[in-house]
């Protein structure tokens, strides 16, 4: 009984250490000098560190400042939207009684299987004829009308996980549904507006493909698309790719730090009420 | 002058503007760029020239069809010789043939003959001018040859001359049948492969227009290489992912011979201090010498509002400033000769002999130019990986096998163009179509419920599903109705929407004939089957791990998410790392096993879903079950898992979605190599709608997907009725 913490806490730092490599393996890589490729990795440190490296991403970005904020600013609004629009279809999925209730649950999960390469291009179509190909509108608006079919799921199934007798209760008190999942049921699923957050932050954040598409004006630009500058045509400039990386990567690590800590005391409150 | 004139008339109406997408945004010659962006306004007042951010590598191919895709307005694009027969066929191209007569400055005798040629249509008119190009070469390491005592080849070497060599500088000291240093290494893509089959005298196409590599000479011409790389073991492949990443057998001067390679190893190759290398022309077979060229050039797409000045944009790109610019970087050969001929190019002193890459192109060579030739080349390239880089059948049963497939997808062409055209009202019609049938549809259910009463509950239930609903139709519900159109259709994005051709259910027949759609579903099965449970285990134990309140397990929960948030690139260097370059990439039997592993290191999104859902497990149901007597073990499977399964159904629904949709790591590192053992269902529609360009099959593809996906989920949600249970509800 007494060794079973111990083993635990060991097989955890094993873990931790080989979930932690490829990290690890990128700022090495970060750090070394010109041509030494990919391989380079964690062998290349006899031959000289160079942290200039970053500075000089930084400069071959061009425009790191403005991109930075860009990118903070499209992917508040998606938080924002994934959160509001989500959980409120994914109660009406879980919490509510309506005809039709199933089927359309199924569309929901069905609008997830079809190849997103794809469906990219008569979606390129679409947004060209509303006119508003070269803005941020298709990176945000569908995040805040029609919400990712993922997170309506995740919504769904958390809400069905809480069980029916609070809710039940607040409509003895009077509450409406409104005011049920406002009040009374979006506080209890906190965990999992923590974790659509997270998630939402950290898609929005690293994506290449939608920015890449739809963004065409330099000052539009997104920090992923400011990284494709060491992809060069037959040849990447793989220790300025993993230092810009890094710096992309940073905030990544910082918000998602902040975010399991809020988790953590979220977990605690309840313990302690049980 | 004409063009002048005429830009002032228009200028007069409205500015100018001239918008450009060239990749050398990225460049180091993005300065040079700007400067002939400005003196290009300064010479034509009243134009303004945009250059657009486009991105490096695939990224930039991409977004050139979709621009196409969607009609953007673009003046000036930059294009690849191996997708220009396809653009020219899907009439994505101005023909710039009369321009060129119209300037009384053009003088063609300024540019390399064999280059221009490489950007003639079928007809012999000029669609462009060249960026850089490349000749494919031979690197070799001289010091090795010196210390060897081995003399450097003339430029006339043989097939004879390079077996010798590479045999004689071979070392395989502990014997393991893997050699600490090579002969060669020869790089195995198929343009790379053109030049050995043409040196012995064979050839793509016969006289017929048929595919003929069954022919002798190009049989002979890979079995010579299967001998080289297997049998005597004294060449090494060089898989793409490792060359483009790697410091690779030349930089670490573990090989005497590099190539087919074009003059862009240069760049790398320039940072090593410890031997010096030289370049060859590649070694003569019995046919003599050949070789191929890749090249970029720039032209001017159809949706170019200002042809004749986007016409003089190009020769001002293909100037003197800017060819002088790319000539020091390193990366390709300058196609106007007085560049290439400068000493920024050829460096004298350097101790190499740049001149190379001009004394090979009179003996230089394009791959046909016919419609679907991507696609031909991506089949008989996967046939002979599975001669040449696994080694699993004989040249003679590849050469035999890639000829069958090749005439097969050459004859369904011809038919295409015959076929008749979708109304342009029906396609155009499919966005607005899809979101008033869902309104009518949602007005008229409300309505009949009405006159039945609808209650607060459902009234309140349509209000939460409104931003959803909205979004849905809008947004998602004319792409889909349009997507599933041109499964019944043929189109290339980089066509007008209005030339799609009706094919009927041809597109689904085919299938049934489609091999590597065959090969494509094994794969896509096996790893699914793999992937799906592995993850899910591998994300509850990481969760129940991290999941208690503890020191460290905040930092812990970090750590083991953080995989997933890295680039498939470095996921796939670390992994290869860790391998030791092992036959992993190349072992048939390994590769979807080594892809299933690698994605449970990017199990952590799954873990968080499961610690989220751990908080909704009640503690006092655990207290109750540990005042029974029940043991850690009984408390999970009857307290723990039950309260979890609600969040592992859903795990294990979009674990399903996610492994049938597999693309980023393999499109990385394998690129669906080789042969198909890696070409997830995926990887091959994106292949057919972004480098075949065939946009209806590859909506066919999406759609077989959606329906095995769609079937699995179904019945993976009627299975959940038994074994999920949310709380305190009666089913």
């Amino acid at each position: 009984m007494k060794a079973a913490p111990l083993l635990q806490r060991l097989l955890l730092i094993a873990l931790a250490a080989a979930f932690t490599l490829p990290l690890l393996w990128m700022l090495a890589v970060s750090l070394q000098g010109e041509g030494a490729g990919l391989t380079g990795g964690l062998t290349s440190f006899p031959r000289g560190l160079h942290p200039e490296n970053y500075a000089e991403a930084v400069r071959q970005m061009d425009g790191f400042g403005r991109m930075l904020v860009n990118t903070v600013l499209i992917t508040a609004a998606c938080i924002a939207g994934q959160l509001l629009c989500c959980s409120l279809a994914g109660y009406a999925f879980a919490c509510l009684r309506f005809r039709g209730r199933d089927g359309l649950f199924l569309v929901v999960l069905a609008t997830m299987m079809l190849p997103p390469q794809v469906l990219a291009i008569p979606q390129f179509i679409l947004w060209r004829q509303l006119g508003l190909v070269d803005t941020w509108a298709p990176l945000i608006l569908p995040s805040v009308l029609g919400g990712a079919p993922f997170f309506i799921f995740l919504f769904r199934q958390s809400f069905l996980a809480i069980g029916p007798e609070v809710r039940e209760a607040a409509r003895l008190d009077g509450c409406g549904p409104w005011r049920t999942y406002f009040h009374v049921m979006l506080p209890l699923v906190k965990p999992v507006l923590g974790t659509v957050a997270v998630f939402t932050f950290l898609a929005t954040w690293n994506d290449f493909w939608t920015p890449l598409i739809y963004v065409t004006s330099p000052d539009q630009q997104t920090l992923t698309l400011g990284l494709a500058a060491f992809n060069q045509a037959y040849r990447v400039a793989v220790e300025l790719l993993m230092a810009g990386s890094s710096l992309v990567l940073a905030p990544c690590l910082l918000a998602y730090f902040l975010f399991q800590r809020f988790f953590l005391r979220e977990m605690r409150t309840r313990g302690a009420k049980g | 002058m004409l063009a002048c004139a005429l830009a002032l008339a228009l200028q007069a109406a409205e500015p100018v503007v001239l918008r450009v997408m060239t990749h050398e945004r990225w460049f180091a010659g993005y300065e040079t760029l700007e400067e002939v962006a400005r003196d290009f306004e300064a010479a034509h007042p009243g134009v303004r020239v945009e250059i657009l951010s486009s991105a490096g590598g695939a990224g930039s191919r991409d977004k050139l069809k979709f621009t196409l895709a969607g009609n953007v307005p673009l003046d000036v694009a930059w294009l690849d010789v191996t997708e220009f027969s396809t653009f020219l066929a899907d009439g994505a191209l101005i023909d710039l043939q009369p321009y060129f007569d119209a300037d009384a400055a053009w003088r063609p005798e300024d540019y390399f003959s064999e280059v221009l040629e490489g950007m003639r249509g079928p007809d012999g008119h000029l669609y462009g001018l060249p960026s850089t190009f490349n000749p494919l070469v031979m690197y070799v390491n001289r010091s090795l040859l010196d210390s060897e005592g081995i003399a450097l080849p003339p430029d006339d070497w043989t097939w004879q001359d390079f077996e010798r060599i590479a045999r004689a500088v071979t070392r395989d000291e502990d014997h393991d049948g893997r050699p600490e240093r090579y002969g060669a290494s020869i790089t195995q893509w198929l343009q790379a492969l053109a030049p050995w089959i043409w040196q012995n005298g064979g050839r793509f196409l016969n006289e017929r227009g048929e595919v003929a590599l069954d022919e002798p000479e190009a049989v002979e011409a890979i079995a010579f290489l299967q001998r080289l790389l297997h049998e005597d073991r004294i060449a090494s492949d060089d898989a793409t992912f490792a060359n483009q990443m790697s410091v690779g057998l030349f930089q670490s001067g573990r090989v005497a011979f590099h190539g087919p390679a074009g003059y862009w190893e240069t760049y790398r190759f320039r940072e090593i201090a410890d031997f010096a290398w030289d370049y060859l022309p590649l070694p003569r077979g019995q046919a003599g010498a050949a070789t191929v060229v890749a090249m970029r050039f720039y032209c001017v797409p159809r949706t170019s509002r200002h042809p004749e000045l986007a016409y003089a944009f190009v020769r001002a790109l293909a100037g003197p400033k800017m060819q002088t610019a790319l000539a020091g970087v390193g990366n390709g050969v300058p196609g106007l000769i007085s560049a290439a001929r400068s000493d920024v190019f050829l460096q004298p002193g350097n101790g190499r002999r740049e001149e190379v890459f001009f004394d090979v192109l009179p003996h230089a060579r394009y791959l046909p130019t016919t419609v679907d030739w991507s696609e031909i080349q991506a089949q008989v390239g996967a046939v002979y990986d599975e001669a040449l880089l696994m080694n699993r059948v004989s040249a003679a049963e590849a050469s035999t096998r890639a000829t069958r497939l090749a005439n097969e997808t050459l004859a369904r062409r011809s038919d295409a163009a015959q076929r008749p055209r979708l109304p342009p009202a029906l396609l155009g019609g499919a966005f607005l179509a899809a979101p008033i049938a869902l309104l009518l549809a949602w007005i008229l259910t409300l309505r009949r419920r009405r006159a039945r009463g609808l209650d607060r509950e459902e009234r309140a239930a349509w209000a939460f599903l409104a931003p959803w609903a909205i979004g849905g139709a809008l947004l998602l519900a004319g792409p889909i109705l349009l997507l599933a159109l041109l499964a019944f259709a043929e189109w290339s994005p980089v066509q007008l929407l209005s030339d799609a051709r009706w094919m009927g259910a041809e597109q689904f027949a085919r299938l049934a004939r489609d091999a590597t759609f065959h090969d494509s579903l094994r794969v896509t099965f096996w790893y699914a089957a793999l992937a799906v449970p592995l993850q899910v285990i591998v994300a509850l134990g990481l969760a129940l791990l991290v999941a208690k309140p503890g020191r460290g397990t905040g930092t812990a929960r970090t750590l083991l998410y953080l995989p997933t948030i890295l680039s498939p690139v470095v996921l796939g260097a670390v992994w290869r790392w860790i391998l030791d370059d092992g036959p992993w990439l190349r072992d048939p039997h390994w590769i979807v096993p080594s892809f299933v592993l690698m994605s449970l290191w990017t199990a952590g999104s799954q873990m968080l879903v499961f610690v989220a859902g751990l908080q909704f497990v009640d503690p006092a149901l655990h207290e109750a079950a540990r005042l029974d007597g029940a043991g850690r073990w009984r408390r999970f499977l009857h307290v723990t898992l039950p309260a979890l399964t609600p969040v592992l159904l859903f795990n294990l629904v979009v674990g399903l979605i996610g492994a049938f949709q597999v693309f980023a790591q393999p499109f990385v590192m394998t690129q669906g190599g080789p042969g198909n053992e890696s070409r997830f269902l995926v990887l091959y529609l994106y292949d057919q709608a972004f480098r075949y360009l065939r946009m209806g099959y590859a909506s066919t593809l999406a759609w077989v997907l959606f329906v095995i996906v769609f079937l699995l989920t179904c019945l993976l949600l009627r299975s959940s009725r038994r074994w999920v249970h949310y709380a305190g509800a009666g089913r």
